[in-house]
């Protein structure tokens, strides 16, 4: 990125300084409003705890996920192991942990990955007038494969893995964002300020950077928010098609598909896991619905 | 109106021509060389040289390309590596137990959606519109191998009630009760949206000066509600179903797998696994081009139902 030393000025006057502190105090009113909604505290409360368990999964886990006991197979809840284990002796409390750490993982890393190429995408479309058609066409071509389509296509080409899953849900990432980052962006551009910025003759980067995205992260922001429940809903679906992580790793659909075997002897193999699919989708839909309520009810459709 | 569709044709042939390359790149991708393989093992080099040479396969890669359209136009995409049978007639059996699938769930998801949508939209704020709210955010929320796991582990197993593996037939011919469980689990996955935008829609419409002139006529709400309300909330709600056809296509390839339904999406899963390229690539293209027939058609219906749409 050049720096343009009027630009960085420019940015800097006063004006837009308090502009950005009444922002910032409206932010924390947003918040607080966020807090005061039960709902989505409680969500918002069990998305954390989730994330947390995933981040120090070593820490939390009972046992080795990976460690068999063929003297204790398929042994229902009790005390010692809380989930009961599986068809190879394995905690499954302690495979939940590491499953929801690998599938928020691969969730995170195609949100991040997916909204930072379809903000970039939507930007530039706004920006640059004579590239939207093309960028449009694109994400609408894009917007046109269901995702789990595309998640056994880029098995089939890469083979199935960890990388293919997180590959499709880039791929089905990228055009949502686009649109909305390009939604966003057209309205920031008829502000006054960027065609200020451009008459004191900024580079377009800093115009985009600093004028253009700073403005529409919030958007983006809360529109992956929304996204992260679907996103994690397909990442499982592609893990229990068995197009995503392999065995031995712990991936709660994959987890499930595996429990499948068992569904009649020993329903919790199979049933913990994808409660756990279902109860951090939930939890992610609902935060996501109030953070767009308060942040962005633009949004809503 | 035709200009419109004329429109939509075009955006969706580049989606084609990279559906189809994408499928190309697939028959790429396979491991072995086709033209060591049809010789044999102790096939001299000139001798799989000159196969090559008549398979066209030492031409340039957007040349191999051409031939390759020209060859699905024909209605060749090979033959499976697995069971070597033509790709084309495993699809053409597999096409009609999915499509079966996908109606038996939009029969069961659309009345129901429409239904739950329309009470909770009447009952505005009551106990009852938050159930119906609080159940479609978790049907949202679910997988969908979670609720096909739970109905056949009690509707299946437990309680025996319905066959859940395989179809044994055409519905006309005794093969329903095989299609209930497949149907209600894919068609779960649809009532909440539908409800959800259903309840929206009727809202807006419920709210609208010819809803209260009906009223002051002195019309019965149950008519107010389906004649006058109903018919002008469809809009929306026929566009989301149509957008969803995308969501029932990937739900039924899970669906299938689970319920050993023989499908095109149970097709492409075992091929995937099993590496088999040429029936994975057809039946990932069949699944990608009626994907986007289903997005054509709903856009042509759309401004043929609502003429407001050609305007803009």
């Amino acid at each position: 990125m050049t720096v343009d030393p009027v630009g960085s000025a420019r940015s800097q006057t006063a004006p837009e300084r308090i502009g950005q502190q009444s922002e910032l105090y409206a932010r924390a009113g947003a918040l607080r409003r966020l807090a005061r909604d039960s709902v989505a505290l409680v969500a918002g409360l069990i998305l954390a705890l989730f994330l947390l368990v995933a981040a120090f999964a070593p820490l939390v886990a009972p046992y080795d996920p990976y460690f068999t006991n063929m003297s204790k197979v398929i042994r229902p809840p009790d005390t010692l192991h809380w989930f009961g284990t599986d068809n190879a002796g394995r905690d499954i409390l302690s495979r939940v942990i590491y499953g929801t750490r690998n599938t928020l993982l691969m969730g995170l890393a195609g949100v991040i990955i997916g909204g930072i190429l379809g903000g970039v995408l939507g930007i530039l479309a706004a920006f640059y007038r004579r590239l939207e058609g093309l960028i449009m066409r694109l994400v609408d071509i894009m917007l046109a494969f269901p995702a789990i389509l595309i998640g056994l296509a880029v098995a089939a080409i890469f083979g199935a893995g960890i990388l293919a899953v997180v590959i499709a849900l880039v791929i089905a990432t990228i055009p949502d964002v686009a649109r909305v980052s390009r939604g966003a962006a057209v309205g920031v551009m008829a502000q006054e300020y960027m065609e200020a910025g451009r008459a004191v003759g900024l580079s377009d980067i800093t115009l985009m950077w600093r004028y253009l995205t700073l403005n529409c992260i919030s958007t983006i922001f809360v529109f992956l928010t929304l996204r992260f429940g679907q996103i994690i809903l397909i990442s499982s679906v592609l893990g229990f098609l068995g197009m995503g992580a392999q065995p031995p790793t712990a991936e709660l659909g994959m987890m499930a598909a595996q429990g499948r075997d068992f569904l009649f002897m020993a329903p919790h193999i199979a049933v913990i896991p994808s409660l756990a699919i279902f109860i951090i989708v939930l939890a992610a839909n609902l935060f996501g619905d109030a953070l767009r309520d308060v942040l962005d009810p633009r949004l809503q459709e | 109106m035709g200009r419109q569709i004329i429109h939509r044709l075009v955006i969706s042939v580049p989606a084609l021509v990279g559906v189809l390359f994408l499928c190309f790149c697939l028959m790429q991708v396979a491991p072995a060389d086709p033209a060591t393989i049809i010789a044999g093992p102790d096939a001299r080099k000139e001798t799989v040289e000159a196969i090559r040479k008549d398979l066209g396969l030492d031409r340039p890669i957007l040349l191999q390309f051409a031939n390759y359209i020209g060859r699905i136009a024909q209605g060749d995409l090979g033959r499976s590596i697995i069971s070597n049978k033509m790709v084309v007639d495993e699809l053409a059996q597999t096409i009609g137990p999915t499509v079966e699938l996908m109606f038996g769930a939009m029969l069961l998801a659309v009345p129901f959606g429409l239904l739950l949508g329309v009470l909770a939209a009447v009952s505005r704020g009551s106990i009852l519109d938050r159930l119906i709210m609080a159940i479609s955010v978790a049907g949202v929320s679910m997988p969908v191998f979670f609720i096909g796991l739970l109905l056949i582990q009690v509707v299946g197993y437990r309680w025996g009630l319905l066959p859940f593996t395989g179809r044994t037939g055409p519905v006309w011919a005794g093969g329903l009760p095989n299609l209930i469980l497949p149907a209600v689990t894919l068609g779960s996955i649809l009532i909440g949206p539908i409800a959800r935008i259903t309840r929206t829609a009727m809202l807006e419409v419920l709210s609208a000066d010819f809803v209260r002139t009906a009223r002051a006529k002195g019309l019965r709400e149950r008519v107010v509600v389906t004649h006058h309300a109903l018919r002008n909330a469809l809009i929306p709600v026929v566009t989301l179903i149509g957008l969803q056809a995308a969501f029932l296509l990937g739900g039924a390839v899970v669906t299938e797998t689970m319920f050993s339904w023989p499908g095109v999406g149970r097709l492409a899963v075992g091929a995937i696994i099993s590496s088999d390229f040429p029936t994975a690539q057809g039946a990932i293209m069949i699944l990608a081009v009626s994907f986007l027939a289903i997005n054509l058609i709903v856009d042509v219906l759309y401004v043929y139902l609502d003429p407001r749409v050609q305007r803009e």
